[in-house]
């Protein structure tokens, strides 16, 4: 096996969360690399969205934003943020929303919004965008972000994006669609999965050269440790070079894991 | 011909239709598709008090704070992606100098679609169980109200209020005169947008004949019936993109962003050089890297179409 890199793990992990012909709504950025290598690798009949309107295209490296030409070469169809967002996410037709970093608490709610008071933040995010709508809506949630302990509070100040609110019967309770999704996290630490029976995050594997340890230590709350935690299996030759050569190949992104 | 000429410069389009406190609605995304000229034109007209609506509002909306502009969106977010967050919007609201009242995109989308079918709201099940619900802004009346399906009781529901800007600014890629408009690539907001809005400034690529209109009618995104005004203005989106036509100038956007993060004197000085103190549209452009830009940026779009 080739050397590879923890950041270059970290999206290869990702992206074998996404199965054969499934509906992946994924934003840019690390959510993108990640569906992109699946579609290049062993997923070669998902269907891409972009939330501008794309639908199912053939997506060139390496778009910087949802509005990149790179994401609508050759699509389908190239629709709205309601055909996407509506007529497919509200829908129930999206298999796997996949989003970006923020602030994620023990129950995988996630705060894109402000720190401290509302109306007068200490700081302020970009806002819920899309994001709330894929938690809301997607079958199964995946998430890829930086391991820092700030970034892993106990509990988000604000829920811009609901994971399982404050535990397992809370989402339906608020009336959200998908009442128990799986929502997985994959980080250079690891992969963490809420149980949907406490509604809050347990660990499931460490990356090479991680511990539960190193977790704990980057995290601001204490995820459940299972008996058992299998390792992160190392790239294949394929997942490696497709990822070097036609998702990332100028590295813009897998230095951001 | 079946409607008089809807044509006219960005400064007409935006003296007649842009005031001091109208609600503003903001079309296409991010990089994509920004009706920049008309933006440039609000900030040199300095027309003020503006309520910005939109989903993904991002340096079309940030230079009008930036300017001092804006004193509310309403919107899903303000936000360049790779770019950075939108830097003035993120200052102006710790600052409490701008109002934001958050919705998700859906949220808005299903504003917008309340708005242009004439319905007084749009019941959604997004946003239910996070904080948008138990948070406003100040100067927000009823923000929403949640009830249940009434043909499914215990099954929660939420109804938000349709909007209907004073006018909205749309970037496309052709028009006809009378205000028949083509749209290539993503639609993204667009055309709900345009629909429910009172006036719609049109900025466009390129006028084209109403008869290549009328002879695939199937290919307009908006008919004439819903724009105001039209305005050619080749470029017209930059630094964002128009898709067939040219690429986003990375280079550029970044430029912006590093003056918009450090604000003060850098922001100033680039409202000043590349708005204020310019003409027009094309003297911006000639300012931003001019013809040799240009041909680069649509270089880099005709390798992908």
């Amino acid at each position: 096996m080739a050397n590879f890199s923890i950041e270059e793990l970290t999206v290869i992990e990702a992206s074998r969360y996404i199965k054969d012909k499934e509906t992946v709504f994924a934003g840019t950025g690390l959510p993108l690399m990640a569906t992109m290598l699946a579609q290049k690798t062993h997923a070669p009949h998902l269907c891409f969205v972009a939330e501008t309107g794309p639908i199912a295209p053939i997506v060139l490296p390496t778009p910087l934003s949802v509005s990149d030409p790179r994401l609508q070469y050759h699509a389908v169809r190239l629709g709205s943020l309601r055909e996407v967002l509506g007529c497919m996410l509200q829908h129930g037709m999206m298999d796997v929303g996949f989003v970006g970093g923020a602030e994620i608490d023990e129950f995988g709610n996630i705060n894109t919004t402000v720190i401290g008071d509302y109306q007068r933040p200490k700081v302020r995010f970009p806002g819920s965008g899309g994001g709330n709508d894929i938690l809301s809506h997607a079958k199964r949630i995946l998430i890829i972000t930086r391991h820092e302990r700030q970034r892993f509070p106990k509990r988000c100040t604000y829920i811009t994006s609901p994971g399982y609110i404050d535990g397992p019967d809370a989402r339906a309770k608020a009336g959200v669609t998908s009442k128990k999704p799986q929502i997985i996290v994959v980080t250079r630490l690891g992969v963490m999965e809420i149980n949907p029976a406490t509604g809050r995050f347990q660990i499931r594997k460490l990356m090479p050269g991680s511990s539960v340890d190193a977790i704990l230590e980057a995290t601001g709350f204490r995820p459940d440790i299972p008996g058992k935690i299998e390792e992160v299996t190392a790239p294949t030759e394929q997942e490696l070079s497709t990822l070097r050569e036609k998702v990332d190949p100028q590295g813009l992104y897998s230095k951001k894991v | 011909m079946n409607e008089e000429s809807k044509v006219m410069t960005a400064r007409e389009a935006v003296e007649k239709f842009v005031f001091d406190g109208a609600t503003v609605g903001l079309g296409g995304q991010n990089v994509g598709r920004m009706a920049m000229a008309a933006i440039h034109e609000i900030v040199r007209q300095g027309k003020k008090d503006l309520t910005i609506y939109g989903c993904n509002l991002s340096i079309n909306m940030d230079i009008l704070v930036g300017a001092g502009l804006v004193k509310r969106c309403e919107a899903g977010t303000g936000n360049l992606e790779y770019f950075g967050t939108t830097f003035n919007f993120r200052r102006a609201i710790e600052q409490g100098i701008m109002e934001m009242e958050d919705y998700s995109h859906l949220g808005m989308i299903s504003r917008f679609l309340a708005g242009e079918m004439g319905l007084p709201f749009m019941p959604t099940k997004s946003m239910l169980g996070s904080d948008m619900l138990t948070q406003q802004a100040k100067s927000t009346g009823k923000k929403y109200e949640r009830m249940e399906n009434p043909w499914n009781p215990g099954e929660p529901v939420l109804l938000l209020p349709a909007l209907r800007p004073d006018v909205s600014l749309i970037h496309a890629q052709r028009a006809d005169a009378t205000g028949n408009v083509v749209i290539d690539g993503f639609l993204a907001l667009d055309v709900e947008l345009a629909r429910a809005s009172k006036h719609t400034i049109v900025t466009c690529e390129e006028i084209v004949s109403e008869e290549r209109i009328r002879s695939e009618g199937e290919r307009t995104s908006i008919p004439y019936l819903y724009v105001s005004a039209v305005v050619e203005q080749p470029f017209g989106s930059h630094p964002a993109g128009a898709y067939r036509y040219y690429d986003y100038d990375a280079e550029h956007v970044k430029l912006y962003q590093k003056c918009a993060r450090e604000g003060g004197k850098a922001l100033e000085e680039y409202l000043n050089h590349y708005i204020r103190n310019s003409e027009s549209f094309d003297d911006y452009l000639e300012k931003a890297g001019g013809i040799k830009k240009i041909i680069a940026l649509i270089k880099s779009m005709k390798r992908m179409v």
